[in-house]
C-alpha cells in the first residue's frame, strides 16, 4: 500500500524517515510555555480560505451575532454551515471579484454562544455528520484531491490527522495534544466512524500522541520540511487520484470536535506560534479563528504596521485576517526581506537589483526539497503555462498549495505556483463536473 | 497591501544566477589575462558590449525585462578563443549564439541550448581551421574552482558531473584514447562540463535525466574527439555539449513517461 522504500516499523507504528526537504534556519521556535492571550477586536471569515464555495450570506451588516451562530453557508450544499467563531456584531460585508466573498468581519463585543447536545452524536454515525455541520466543524475538514470541504455523503477512503508542524518556528503539536489528550483521542476516535478506512493519526517519532485501536492508526514522520505536510503522508500512505479521495485535519481541530463532543460547546480558539524577523523572541498566544493579525501582535511589537503573514514565511498569504488552517503568524520587518538563511554571500547578493525575468531555471535543488513521486521541474512548467492536462498526468491531483512553497522558494522565476496549482485544481473540477 | 511589492519571496532570481555565474567564471578571466596578457582586454570589452547590446535590442522590441546575462556568455566566449581569431569572426559568432540560442526563444531560460555552444560551434563550422585556446595548468585550478562554486550553490547538478565522468573515464579507458588523463586535466574540457553542458538551461531537467545526459555528453566527446582528429578535446566539449543539450528535451520526455506509468501503476496496487 504504502512506499516500502522509506517505511520501517518502529515498535508498531510506520515510521517514515525524510532526507529530501529544506531546513529553513528562521531562529529559534517557541517554548512550550502558556500561550498569551491578547485581546482581539475583530474576527473575520475569509472567502480565500475556501476555494470552490459560494457563499450564501445569512447575516446583514450590523446585526448581533452569538459564537457559533450560522453567517454563511454554501449555496450548493446549504447543510455546510460557516459559524461565527466570536460574539459581536456583523461590522462589514465586503465582496471580491465576481461578487465572491471577500471578508465577513465580526466585531467583537459579549460572550453569547450557542451550545449543542453533544448527545445523539456518540452513537449515531449520522447525527455525528450531523452535529459537525451544524456546529460548522465541517469546515475543518479538506478532501483531496483539490482541497474542497468534503461532500456530506462521501465516504473517504482514509482520513488524514496531521499532528505535525515541520514549518519554520512552528508550535510543537505533541506539547498541545498531550496537554488535552483526552479532547484529542475523543475527536479522533469519533472521526473513525466517519469513514470505512483507516484513520492515520501522523505525528513525529517520539511517544505516541493516542492509544490505538481498530482503525485508528499511527504513523510517524521525520525529517526536514516538508515533512510535517499532509500532502507528504497522504501521498506515502495511501496517493490520492480521481478514483480515491482522502481527508486531512489538523490536530487543533481534532482537539475542538473532541471538546464539542465533550460538553456541546465550540471551541474557536487555536495556539498559535508568532514569529518572524520583525520579532525579538518568538511566542505562543492562544486566539479565536480568523482574528486579525494586526491584534494578535501588538502586544509583541512596537513597530507602527509591522508586515505580517498568516501562516510561515514560506506563505504568500498577505491577508489582514488569521487564515482558516493557519497555525502561526510570521512578522516581517519592514521594507526588508524575507530571507531565512542568510550565509555571507547571500549579503553579498543583498544589493542586486530584483529581476524581473520571469523564466523557470529548472536547478536540481527542486529535486533536493521535494519528496514526492513527481517530477518537479516539468510540474512546474506545466503549472506556470497553465496545461492542466499534462499537470494532471504529472500527478497535481495530490497536492495543494502548500506542498509546491518550498519549490516557489527555489525558483528563480518567483511564480507563486501554490496560485497557479489553484488555478490548475479549479479548471479540473469544472471539467469534470464534480 | 501588498506584500509582495516590497518583500522577496523566492531565494533566487535571474540576476543572481547570473552574478553567481560570473564569480565562478572570474578566476578562470583572472588567470588567462595573467597569462595571456591585456590583449584579451580589448575583445572581452567588445564582446560583452556586443552582447548586452542584442539583450537590449530584443527587450526593446519584445519589450521584455532587460536581462544581463550576456555579460557571463562574453567572458566564457573569451576563455574558448584564443586571440588569434578575428575580432569579426568572434562578433559573428557571439551575435549569432545569443539570438539563436537564447533571443528568439525569449531571453534567458526559455530556450533548451547555451548560447556560447551555439556560437563556438558556428565558428568552427563556417571558419574551419579556427583552434581554440590551449589551457595551461592554472586555468584548470581556476576552472574547478568555479565548478566547486557552482556545485555548492546548486546552479550545477552533481548527477550531471559524476555521469559525464563516469562515461568519459569508461569509454575513453575502453577505447584507449591517448592522453586520456591529459584531456581530463584539460581547462576547456571543465569549463565546457561546467558551463556549457552542465548549463541547467541546455540539460535535463529531471534527476533521472541529469544522470542520463551526463553520460551522453561524456561518451559524445570520446567519440568525436576519435572521430576528428585535428580540432581536439575542446571542439569534442562544444560540439558534445551541443548534441547532448539537443537530446535533453527527448531525455526528460522519457523520464515523464516512465514516471507517469510507474505512478499510474502506484495508484492501482495503492
Amino acid at each position: 500500500m504504502f512506499d516500502q522504500s522509506k517505511a520501517a516499523v518502529q515498535g508498531n507504528a510506520l515510521l517514515f524517515k525524510f532526507t529530501k526537504g529544506l531546513k529553513l534556519n528562521a531562529g529559534a521556535g517557541p517554548n512550550g510555555n502558556i500561550p498569551n492571550v491578547p485581546e482581539i477586536n475583530h474576527v473575520a471569515l475569509l472567502g480565500s480560505d475556501y476555494p470552490s464555495v459560494k457563499f450564501e450570506v445569512k447575516v446583514t451588516e450590523g446585526d448581533e451575532v452569538k459564537s457559533g451562530q450560522i453567517i454563511c453557508v454554501d449555496r450548493d450544499r446549504p447543510e455546510i454551515r460557516f459559524i461565527a467563531p466570536a460574539a459581536g456584531k456583523i461590522s462589514r460585508i465586503s465582496y471580491g471579484a465576481r461578487r465572491r466573498l471577500g471578508a465577513l468581519v465580526i466585531s467583537v463585543e459579549g460572550n453569547g454562544e450557542l451550545v449543542f447536545d453533544p448527545e445523539p452524536a456518540s452513537k449515531d454515525r449520522l447525527a455525528l455528520r450531523n452535529l459537525l455541520l451544524e456546529s460548522g466543524a465541517w469546515t475543518s475538514l479538506r478532501s483531496r484531491p483539490f482541497g474542497h470541504i468534503p461532500n456530506l455523503d462521501s465516504c473517504p477512503s482514509a482520513i488524514f490527522i496531521t499532528a505535525t508542524d515541520s514549518f519554520p518556528l512552528a508550535v510543537n503539536p505533541s506539547e498541545i495534544i498531550t496537554a488535552q489528550s483526552e479532547m484529542f483521542q475523543r475527536g479522533a476516535e469519533a472521526l473513525t466512524r466517519l469513514t470505512d478506512g483507516p484513520v492515520f493519526v501522523c505525528q513525529v517519532p517520539g511517544p505516541p500522541l493516542i492509544e490505538t485501536h481498530g482503525r485508528l492508526e499511527i504513523v510517524s514522520f521525520s525529517g526536514p520540511h516538508p515533512s510535517g505536510l499532509p500532502g507528504t503522508h497522504i501521498h506515502h500512505l495511501m496517493p490520492v487520484s480521481h478514483q480515491r479521495s482522502v481527508w486531512q485535519i489538523g490536530y487543533q481541530d481534532v482537539l475542538a470536535i473532541g471538546h464539542l463532543l465533550k460538553t456541546g460547546r465550540i471551541m474557536t480558539k487555536r495556539t498559535l506560534s508568532i514569529g518572524g524577523a520583525g520579532l525579538a523572541k518568538p511566542a505562543l498566544i492562544s486566539a479565536p479563528l480568523g482574528a486579525k493579525l494586526a491584534e494578535l501582535v501588538r502586544h509583541l511589537t512596537s513597530a507602527n504596521s509591522p508586515t505580517l503573514i498568516s501562516g510561515s514565511i514560506l506563505s504568500r498569504r498577505d491577508t489582514a485576517y488569521l487564515g482558516r488552517y493557519d497555525l502561526q503568524v510570521t512578522v516581517l520587518e519592514r521594507e526588508s526581506p524575507v530571507r531565512p538563511v542568510r550565509p555571507f554571500w547571500h549579503r553579498l547578493l543583498d544589493w542586486l537589483p530584483y529581476s524581473q525575468q520571469k523564466a523557470i531555471i529548472p536547478l536540481e535543488a527542486f529535486e533536493r526539497v521535494f519528496p514526492f513521486h513527481i517530477l518537479p521541474a516539468p510540474l512546474m512548467r506545466s503549472l506556470a503555462v497553465g496545461d492542466v492536462e499534462t499537470a494532471m498526468r504529472l500527478g497535481c491531483l495530490e497536492l495543494l498549495e502548500e506542498d509546491l512553497e518550498l519549490l516557489s522558494w527555489l525558483c528563480p522565476s518567483n511564480s507563486d505556483y501554490g496560485a497557479l496549482l489553484r488555478r490548475a485544481l479549479e479548471s479540473l473540477v469544472e471539467e469534470s463536473g464534480i | 497591501m501588498r506584500v509582495s511589492d516590497t518583500h522577496r519571496y523566492a531565494f533566487w532570481d535571474t540576476n543572481r544566477v547570473i552574478a553567481i555565474t560570473v564569480l565562478a567564471l572570474l578566476p578562470s578571466l583572472g588567470v588567462t589575462i595573467w597569462e595571456n596578457g591585456s590583449a584579451i582586454i580589448a575583445p572581452l570589452t567588445f564582446l560583452a558590449g556586443l552582447s548586452v547590446f542584442w539583450y537590449s535590442v530584443f527587450a526593446r522590441l519584445r519589450q521584455m525585462p532587460m536581462c544581463w546575462d550576456g555579460i557571463s556568455w562574453a567572458i566564457l566566449f573569451v576563455l574558448f578563443l584564443p586571440d588569434a581569431v578575428p575580432l569579426w569572426q568572434q562578433g559573428l559568432a557571439l551575435s549569432f549564439g545569443v539570438i539563436m540560442g537564447a533571443l528568439i526563444f525569449g531571453g534567458h531560460g526559455r530556450g533548451f541550448l547555451n548560447p556560447v555552444t551555439v556560437g563556438i560551434a558556428f565558428l568552427l563550422f563556417s571558419f574551419p581551421g579556427s583552434a581554440l585556446q590551449t589551457p595551461t595548468v592554472s586555468t584548470t585550478i581556476a576552472a574547478v574552482y568555479g565548478g566547486a562554486l557552482l556545485l555548492a550553490t546548486g546552479l550545477l547538478s552533481l548527477r550531471i558531473v559524476v555521469g559525464f565522468a563516469g562515461s568519459f573515464a569508461l569509454l575513453g579507458t575502453l577505447f584507449s584514447v591517448p592522453d586520456l588523463w591529459e584531456s581530463a586535466r584539460n581547462a576547456s574540457l571543465l569549463l565546457g562540463v561546467v558551463f556549457l553542458i552542465g548549463d541547467p538551461i541546455a540539460a535535463a531537467s529531471t534527476n533521472p535525466g541529469r544522470s542520463i545526459y551526463g553520460l551522453l555528453a561524456g561518451s559524445l566527446v570520446i567519440f568525436l574527439t576519435l572521430s576528428t582528429d585535428a580540432s581536439g578535446i575542446p571542439a569534442a566539449t562544444v560540439f558534445a555539449a551541443l548534441l547532448s543539450s539537443i537530446f535533453a528535451p527527448l531525455i526528460d520526455q522519457i523520464v515523464i513517461w516512465t514516471n507517469v506509468r510507474r505512478r499510474a501503476g502506484r495508484q492501482i496496487n495503492g
